[in-house]
């Protein structure tokens, strides 16, 4: 009897174990449209009338580096830049949140567990990818598209009597339309045309 | 007993004199295998346009319509490399480089390398995803 109870919970742990194998989201759908790629390309994406193509670029160089980014690349053929900022990523939510765990955890420091400290966010790196392209053969319209996305770094922890070390990286586009906005209307203030959305 | 120690200690020895041996790569190392024959024919796609700029453009489109980061691009080689997070998981990344090139027989050559954490993606259904993409980016580059 005791062994069949532990050949059943024997499979379930390596069954939970082979299921924790199965990746989330299959590479397949990466390469797939999806239901949000048209809002986020009319959220990016912005038209202008001129025949005038590295002037739109390098008015999105000077934009990006009025807010403090560097470019990193750039290709005039393709109209295409990248730039990047990197800022501290400090939030005071993480810290309170920091405080709260370690406050109730540090009650088990009686029995001689350590407290429990959670990584906070330090340091990140905004990136942002331009491209821009002409839209009809006479290239008198051009239509800019911009990506912002960022990597974020986080501090060290602790849970338990495991230490977590510090650097762990977490990824993210960002998908805010008001920064898309004021980017957009930025530029189309650098060079006096008035752009148009999708 | 002293001959089995000593029988011992000779094998040991041989243990240790063929642990110094360095393994000799085989002859056919570089040698391309069948998988990856087919793996470049799942990858590689030739389209009907003669200007490159236009099919590298075209390109960077359907990789940004994809939800990618064009992180780097190469006009004068025909290269555009770009990379994805894996949403909603924040720490896995999909990367793709392509490359375009022109044939002698006006047609162009596009070839897509996919990798996901690093390791190669040999699906073929997801390079057939691209190329459906990438079809339609180019049929609107053309209007």
């Amino acid at each position: 009897m005791m062994r069949r109870w532990l050949t059943a919970v024997g499979c379930m742990i390596v069954g939970c174990q082979l299921m924790a194998c199965v990746a989330h989201t299959q590479p397949q759908e990466f390469f797939q449209l999806t239901a949000e790629s048209s809002s986020n390309r009319a959220m990016q994406t912005r038209m202008f009338e001129t025949k005038d193509e590295a002037e739109l670029l390098s008015a999105s160089a000077t934009v990006l580096q009025d807010i403090g980014f560097q470019v990193e690349e750039s290709v005039r053929e393709v109209g295409f830049l990248r730039a990047a900022k990197e800022r501290s990523a400090r939030e005071y939510g993480q810290d309170i949140n920091r405080f709260l765990v370690l406050l109730f955890s540090s009650g088990a420091s009686i029995v001689g567990v350590p407290p429990i400290v959670i990584p906070v966010d330090l340091h990140q790196k905004i990136a942002a990818s331009v491209v821009i392209r002409p839209l009809n053969s006479e290239s008198t319209r051009q239509e800019v598209r911009v990506a912002f996305y960022r990597v974020v770094w986080k501090g060290a922890g602790a849970a338990g009597r495991q230490q977590i070390p510090p650097g762990e990286q977490r990824m993210e586009m960002l998908r805010d339309p008001v920064m898309y906005q004021a980017f957009f209307s930025k530029l189309s203030k650098a060079v006096f045309l008035e752009p148009f959305a999708l | 007993m002293r001959q089995t120690i000593r029988g011992c200690v000779a094998i040991a020895m041989l243990v240790f004199v063929e642990g110094c041996v360095a393994p000799q790569p085989s002859q056919d190392l570089l040698a391309p295998t069948e998988a990856q024959m087919k793996i470049r024919s799942v990858q590689t796609r030739t389209f009907e346009v003669k200007d490159r700029q236009i099919a590298m453009r075209a390109v960077i489109a359907a990789l940004q319509d994809l939800g990618f980061i064009i992180e780097r691009a190469n006009e004068a080689l025909g290269l555009v490399s770009a990379a994805r997070f894996a949403e909603p998981n924040y720490y896995d990344v999909v990367g793709v480089t392509v490359t375009v090139r022109p044939q002698a027989d006006g047609h162009m050559m596009i070839r897509a390398n996919a990798i996901y954490n690093n390791k190669p993606i040999e699906d073929p259904k997801v390079y057939q995803n691209f190329f459906a993409t990438l079809e339609r980016s180019l049929f609107v580059a053309k209007d």
